[in-house]
């Protein structure tokens, strides 16, 4: 294991996203604060009306989720592609950098975006609601276990991506619809059949769920449930994206 | 040869139909400078790139430093650089950091002497500071082979690297690729560059569409294949010349020019130039012209002189 390599390359994905933190940093930060004045201040008093809980803590988890595993996203995917479409991962591919080392620098760089997002969102959050952290294991863990599922999904993308446009596919097509309809706004409880069947389906349902039974201490499912999804997709992603990286596919000739 | 640096037995690498490397075997040895020459789609880039970890090659066994890549593709990796064919940067880093992630990535920590000896050695010690995108195309050729060299590689692989730079950066680079070579580094470069080839090399390889045509010492090439010729101009026309050398020359239609090619077995061209003013021959102005490396490739590659390892 090349040890100097791998924190060499972790170390450059983190420094080349903070020098851009308005674009990486806060831009989400913004938005993920204007969710919160309008969801939760503005029309919180109706969902209050509607669920019978306080809605503004009720988002707090959802809105981490949001931030972190699109920031997550974001990061590997479009640090990778970049380097493809300039040339430098001809930097990456002569180095003497395995795929283990590969694939844990650009997650490590990515979960530190996303959970840098994640914790600043939750320090927004304060501005508008008392802290709750009722479980802070579970917490953690859905934390760490959100940020690193997708960091390697982003690394998927960008070694399958070939253009711009199939970069954007994922998280246009793929990440925002599942996470507007994975429950971060709402309770799937409240949702009429069939759409209640069919979020059961939505892997993000189970992460939300999962940061909100770490935050809150209430939940529809089962923690266990959250924990083992998302176990299962880490091992599934870590596995496809380490063959993926070991076989060249797509970025040897 | 003592034991190469680098050993490729039956290389093949096939795109779909197109046979990009067709057995090529070829060995490198310890402080050499090899030059592998060849037209645009030749095998060049695909052969180094099979070596350096860019190309998967489709059969065949290369060991670098000894050791079979098949077996272990990453340890020697360690010991090599590599400076590719197209220019590339990382916009996000400055001419230092840019050299210090290099140093991380080949497992060596920060060195900042070291990286201060690379950007003087490539004239860029005015930018060390400077980032990356604001720097001129010759300046950003010259951190591709700063980032190639930084880690001290003993086999580096320079893939066209004068290719639109400065006559004086080729010169420097030129300068530098020798003291390299004192130093025990070995260096293969390809280049359209010939002159720089002839400068440089102390072995050619020629290749063209995917086959090793021929590997051979330079000078020992440059004996075998290599002619002379004489240009003499006459004050006037000259009816006919010396029955010695009269076939190995083409006098012009108006008698006042002749061209003399030296051949094996031929009289040389300071003998034939002895004969003519001997003759008496009204001489007015000589040119001799030694061929060049640029004739010799092109006699290879339109079927002549191969196959010499």
């Amino acid at each position: 294991m090349n040890w100097l390599g791998l924190r060499t390359l972790l170390s450059k994905e983190v420094r080349r996203f903070l020098r851009v933190p308005g674009q990486t940093v806060l831009s989400p930060l913004i938005s993920t604060s204007l969710y919160f004045v309008v969801f939760g201040v503005s029309l919180g008093g109706r969902m209050e009306q509607a669920t019978g809980h306080p809605y503004l803590p009720f988002i707090v988890p959802g809105l981490i989720f949001l931030g972190m595993a699109n920031n997550a996203f974001l990061n590997s995917s479009s640090s990778l592609f970049i380097m493809k479409i300039q040339g430098t991962v001809v930097d990456l591919l002569v180095a003497p950098l395995g795929a283990g080392e590969i694939l844990l620098g650009f997650v490590g760089g990515a979960m530190v975006r996303g959970l840098l997002v994640g914790l600043l969102t939750w320090a927004v959050a304060l501005l508008f609601t008392p802290l709750q952290l009722v479980h802070p294991l579970a917490t953690l863990g859905f934390l760490l276990g959100t940020a690193y599922v997708f960091s390697v999904l982003g690394l998927v993308a960008a070694v399958w991506a070939e253009k711009f446009e199939q970069i954007n596919f994922f998280p246009t097509f793929v990440m925002l619809p599942l996470t507007f309809l994975g429950g971060v706004f709402y309770s799937i409880r409240q949702l009429p059949e069939p759409w209640h069947t069919v979020s059961l389906f939505n892997p993000m349902v189970y992460m939300v769920e999962g940061l909100r039974y770490g935050m809150l201490g209430s939940t529809v499912f089962p923690p266990v449930l959250g924990g083992t999804l998302l176990a299962t997709m880490a091992l599934v992603a870590t596995l496809v994206t380490y063959a993926l990286l070991a076989r060249g596919y797509k970025l040897k000739q | 040869m003592s034991r190469p640096v680098l050993d490729i037995e039956q290389l093949v690498k096939r795109y779909r139909d197109v046979v990009a490397l067709d057995g090529v075997s070829l060995q490198i040895g310890a402080g050499e400078i090899f030059a592998l020459l060849g037209p645009n789609g030749a095998g060049k880039t695909t052969l180094i790139g099979a070596v350096c970890g860019l190309v998967k090659k489709t059969s065949g066994r290369i060991h670098l430093f000894g050791i079979d890549l098949d077996v272990d593709a990453l340890g020697p990796r360690f010991q090599v650089g590599l400076v590719p064919q197209e220019v590339n940067f990382d916009p996000f880093f400055t001419v230092t950091e840019s050299l210090r992630i290099q140093l991380g990535y080949y497992g060596r920590p920060p060195d900042e002497a070291r990286i201060a000896e690379v950007l003087e050695a490539l004239d860029l010690s005015a930018k060390a500071n400077a980032q990356t995108r604001t720097l001129s195309g010759g300046m950003k050729r010259r951190l591709l082979i700063a980032k190639a060299l930084v880690h001290a590689p003993k086999l580096v692989f320079l893939d066209e690297p004068t290719a639109g730079v400065d006559v004086e950066l080729r010169r420097d680079l030129w300068a530098y690729v020798r003291k390299l070579r004192s130093q025990g580094t070995t260096v293969v470069l390809t280049t359209h560059y010939l002159e720089e080839a002839e400068e440089l090399a102390d072995r050619v390889g020629i290749i063209n569409e995917g086959r090793l045509l021929l590997v051979e010492d330079k000078r020992a090439l440059m004996r075998r294949m290599g002619t002379k010729r004489l240009v003499v101009a006459f004050q006037s026309p000259v009816p006919r010349l010396p029955e010695a050398y009269a076939g190995g020359g083409v006098l012009s239609e108006d008698g006042k020019g002749w061209v003399y090619t030296e051949r094996p077995g031929h009289p040389g061209v300071g003998e034939v130039l002895r004969g003519l003013y001997a003759a008496g021959l009204p001489v007015q102005e000589v040119e001799t012209r030694a061929s060049k490396l640029e004739d010799v490739l092109i006699e290879v590659l339109h079927g002549g002189g191969g196959s010499q390892r």
